[in-house]
């Protein structure tokens, strides 16, 4: 069952092959064989358990039904830890489930376990968490990306099928390119936000990592839809994109973006873009260049706006109504700089220091606003290119999974280019894919689909189809260095 | 940034560096700053700022009552409380 599809572990539940309590014990017996990869933080043994044995799949239950996932840490279920992979929440139980927890719930999902993740979502390479490297299954210490780093490597690993993640520069599609998987990150507002643990609220929006377009639609069907507790959800049905897949999308003009040079990527990369490229047109589509005059300045955008909404949100850490309280604490205002001192790491103080600097009278306007300005531009870009076409191309992640500290630890920058393909989407709210498109020095890379609001079900159509077409989101890593 | 700056940053974010990872923080916040002043090159005359990237979405609520009290479920997750009140260090002699 290790490195099934939802859909061919559906079929073996349905036809009695196994039943869903067999299931559930034997990925369990797979986590806890596999616990060097560090991809988990707690674990729900007993409730998953207790779960199965009450789950009789049928063929007209949902395709969810009986199926193991894994949340990332930072979605809050009720009387679970949830530590959002900081010492600050390291014995949090959160009162309250979710939406995306009560949606997989009511789907008949089994949630197994939390899975680890850059601290409070903030990294690309899952180094800034609290417990602690997580471990690319394709190469022992090397990055599965992040911040969803622990969900894309339970799932590369085969451990479960789909993995919630979520994605406020990139942190759904990177990692998933970094491990050879598909991820989405829907249009901004499509899934609730409530009681997923708040970085920068107008870019943060959940999505699922699996190993096929196939099956994020079948998670993303279930995670999204309107809810009243968020005031940005969107106000629609939820997405239909499993139907979808069905539907003929044709003649579709896929855009490259004239500024995002290809050509400076590694030769290796250059071929296999070229190469999908091919695939994309036997598909039918045609390709066209594009431009979007200021999507170099998305970098810089996002690094004003991500810090300043992450130090708006992580005030309320304080010490005193949940999370790390310090124990040197003297008086009331020792208490809260302890507890907030004692309880982040390095990555998270830095952007709660720079967020606050952005924000600050003085700055504001030259920062702050000025960052708003620009991400208006780049959203008026996008609106004039999905005039011309109906997706853009470009790669997920400027290059393959790297060894850990091999990057940003002299100059944090260096980490936050890691984005610049993926950080446009979440400043103009738009839905993008990323899909394996090949290896390069024997590590998988991804290839983005970006498209225009609301537009989930052309982009994993046309996913689907380059996979039905291509062989890259079957290769699975041997373990070799894990021995 | 300057020493009299920093402080103020820290202050308001209610955050203290340590003298050990200080100094590698304030270099790596002034390389920060130095790639995102490279916004001021963008011509932004007239452009409106764009805070939510679907602004029609952002809806507000009227104040509700609920029914619902749980106070005894929430003061469970304080790291300090009494049966009625989260507790802090002394404020008022």
């Amino acid at each position: 069952m290790q490195f099934k599809t939802i859909k061919e572990i559906n079929a073996g539940l349905v036809s009695k092959k196994f039943s869903a309590e067999e299931l559930i014990k034997y990925t369990f017996d797979l986590i806890n064989e596999n616990k060097d990869l560090n991809c988990f933080i707690s674990l729900d043994e007993e409730n998953a358990l207790a779960k199965a044995k009450k789950i009789k799949v049928k063929k007209d239950s949902h395709l969810l039904s009986g199926i193991p996932i894994a949340q990332k840490d930072l979605f809050c279920a009720k009387g679970i830890k949830t530590t959002c992979g900081s010492k600050m929440l390291e014995n949090f139980y959160p009162p309250y489930n979710s939406k995306v927890v009560e949606a997989l719930d009511a789907a008949g999902s089994i949630c197994v376990g939390k899975t680890n993740m850059d601290e409070f979502a903030m990294g690309s390479s899952n180094e800034t968490s609290f417990f602690g490297n997580v471990h690319n299954p394709w190469k022992k210490g090397f990055v599965p990306g992040g911040s969803s780093g622990g969900a894309a490597c339970s799932v590369a690993a085969g451990l479960v099928p789909a993995a919630t993640g979520t994605d406020t520069g990139g942190s759904i599609r990177q990692p998933a390119a970094l491990c050879g998987l598909t991820g989405i990150k829907p249009t901004y507002g499509r899934i609730s936000r409530w009681g997923m643990i708040a970085f920068a609220s107008s870019l943060d929006q959940a999505g699922p990592v699996c190993r096929t377009a196939e099956d994020c639609s079948i998670l993303l069907d279930a995670m999204s839809g309107y809810d009243s507790r968020d005031t940005t959800s969107l106000n629609l049905d939820p997405t239909n994109t499993f139907a979808d897949l069905s539907k003929p999308y044709e003649n579709l003009r896929i855009g490259i973006v004239d500024e995002f040079n290809i050509d400076a990527l590694s030769k290796e990369s250059q071929t296999l873009f070229n190469e999908s490229l091919k695939v994309f047109e036997s598909l039918g589509a045609s390709i066209h260049k594009i431009s979007l005059p200021n999507i170099n300045q998305s970098v810089p955008t996002y690094y004003v706006i991500a810090p300043a909404e992450c130090s708006s949100n992580l005030s309320r850490y304080d010490g005193v109504k949940f999370g790390h309280r310090s124990l040197e604490a003297e008086d009331l205002e020792s208490l809260y700089i302890n507890s907030r001192s004692e309880g982040f790491g390095d990555e998270v103080k830095r952007r709660i220091l720079i967020g606050t600097y952005v924000l600050s009278a003085g700055y504001y306007d030259a920062y702050y606003k000025k960052a708003q300005q620009v991400r208006r531009l780049i959203k008026n870009d996008y609106e004039k290119a999905f005039k011309e076409v109906d997706l853009i191309v470009s790669p997920t992640s400027p290059s393959e999974a790297f060894e850990f500290g091999s990057k940003g630890t002299q100059d944090p920058t260096e980490l936050y280019l890691e984005d610049l393909y993926t950080i446009s989407s979440n400043l103009a709210g738009l839905p993008a894919l990323s899909m394996p498109h090949g290896f390069v020095n024997g590590l998988p890379v991804g290839i983005q689909l970006t498209g225009n609001y609301l537009e989930e079900s052309m982009i994993l159509n046309f996913a689907n189809r380059f996979q039905q077409s291509t062989d890259f989101h079957n290769a699975k890593p041997t373990f070799e260095d894990f021995q | 940034m300057d020493d009299q700056t920093v402080r103020t940053i820290c202050y308001l974010s209610r955050l203290k560096l340590d003298d050990e990872k200080s100094k590698k923080i304030l270099s790596d916040l002034d390389t920060i700053i130095e790639m995102i002043d490279s916004l001021s090159s963008t011509n932004t005359e007239n452009i409106s700022p764009l805070y939510n990237p679907l602004e029609e979405t952002a809806r507000k609520f009227n104040d509700k009552i609920k029914s619902d009290n749980n106070k005894e479920l929430f003061l469970e997750s304080a790291p300090e409380s009494d049966e009625n009140f989260f507790l802090v260090p002394k404020v008022v002699d």
